[in-house]
């Protein structure tokens, strides 16, 4: 998804909840319409965030692959 | 034999494991950090299948109920200090272990400190800890046949046992007030999660059903475990003694669970950033090592196994495995 974002977290070989607790932070300090890219490579966390953050009424844009066991997270503030 | 079938035990243990990113530390935590009940749906909706399972297993002869040794100041510091463990470790006996597989690098630092921290409990340099609060143990005369009782007539506590009634009927009030949570709450979704909470469940009672009989007959009266098989691991690699049910189990997690991360494009050498992060795993690993060998069983043999035969220790552990998580959660990630 060709997007731009605000901000960038790298998350990856982060021990649980290591990932989601930093992507809630990050998420609380920035703007509505800013957005924010999680780099990932924990499976669990990978599929926890974006239910999460849609919980908290963020908008996920994309969870892409980007390597081997390597995904990026979009989420829309 | 017994390393045969504990070997398939664990490999549909780890796979199952893997694929349903199953980690009772974050069952637990996302409860409170998230209020996430997703995980925790899982592994209640199985541990209501394993008490009736169990029960019915016991019945017919094919395993006998074991309740775990019921010791207050064990049960209670035990499983608090392992609970801790478990958030600093960045995962529970079965999580860290299965993620082994994985190839995350913190959790092979955290699986030895965890196997280590036991051992030394177990029969090293913690082990007069653990003899001091031998004496609080409590066991009880009772005489049933679904249970294994000691050489004098005696087993551990249970909640039938404390209640005066019989296991049948506990067995099917705690089935039901499991099915009436698991049933009747709102559930988290999860929709990228490759399994549902229920299919979890039903996934995980087989290998359940069959860990606990295939351990009895290799001479291992009880079933799933983590701890005690991480001890035997240590000790066939040192002592060069033969390995044990639940030490060949757990090495099956470990290959179950490089399967399911090979298969489906999941493995990969994960390396932290902070060198720091292993100083905390190897910390967590420790606590968890000797909450587990202190307080009579980790998240697996103690909550998993120990629960679904009602066994008061159990029970109480479990309490102190969630308090002992939370407390941890919150001084790591929810002050300030």
């Amino acid at each position: 998804m060709e997007v731009k974002p605000t901000k960038t977290i790298d998350e990856r070989g982060e021990v649980c909840p290591v990932p989601d607790v930093d992507t809630k932070r990050a998420l609380k300090k920035m703007k509505k319409g800013e957005i924010l890219e999680v780099l990932i490579d924990y499976p669990l966390s990978k599929e926890r965030i974006p239910a999460t953050v849609k919980k908290e009424g963020h908008e996920v844009l994309a969870v892409e692959e980007i390597g081997p066991s390597e995904w990026r997270i979009l989420i829309k503030v | 034999m017994g390393i045969l079938l504990g070997i398939i035990t664990g490999i549909a243990f780890g796979y199952v494991l893997q694929r349903g990113r199953v980690c009772f530390n974050s069952a637990f935590r996302d409860l409170k950090l998230l209020k996430d009940n997703f995980l925790f749906k899982a592994v209640i909706f199985a541990m209501a299948l394993e008490v009736i399972t169990f029960h019915f297993m016991a019945q017919y002869g094919w395993i006998h109920l074991n309740p775990k040794p019921l010791n207050l100041v064990a049960n209670i510091i035990g499983p608090f200090i392992f609970g801790m463990g478990m958030v600093l470790a960045g995962g529970c006996a079965s999580g860290t272990t299965y993620r082994v597989g994985e190839g995350n690098t913190t959790a092979w630092l955290a699986v030895f400190s965890y196997g280590l921290g036991a051992w030394a409990t177990k029969a090293g340099i913690f082990s007069p800890l653990l003899k001091a609060v031998g004496k609080y143990t409590v066991k009880i005369q009772y005489s049933n046949p679904l249970y294994l009782t000691d050489k004098s007539g005696k087993v551990s506590p249970t909640l039938a046992t404390l209640f005066h009634i019989s296991p049948w009927t506990m067995a099917w009030i705690v089935f039901a007030i499991f099915i009436i949570y698991v049933l009747f709450t709102k559930t988290s979704e999860r929709p990228d999660s490759k399994l549902s909470w229920w299919a979890i469940g039903l996934l995980l009672l087989p290998i359940a059903a069959f860990g606990f009989w295939s351990s009895t007959i290799s001479g291992r009266p009880y079933g799933l475990g983590i701890t005690g098989g991480w001890i035997s691991i240590f000790k066939s690699f040192t002592l060069n003694k033969s390995l044990s049910w639940e030490g060949a189990e757990v090495l099956g997690v470990i290959i179950g669970a490089l399967i399911a991360a090979l298969i489906n494009k999941e493995f990969k050498f994960r390396v932290p950033k902070k060198g720091s992060t292993y100083l905390q795993v190897l910390v967590g690993g420790l606590m968890l090592g000797f909450g587990a060998a202190f307080g009579g069983g980790c998240n697996i043999g103690h909550f998993f196994t120990g629960i679904p035969q009602l066994a008061l220790s159990s029970w109480i552990a479990g309490v102190f495995f969630i308090l002992g998580n939370w407390t941890m959660t919150w001084i790591m990630y929810e002050r300030g």
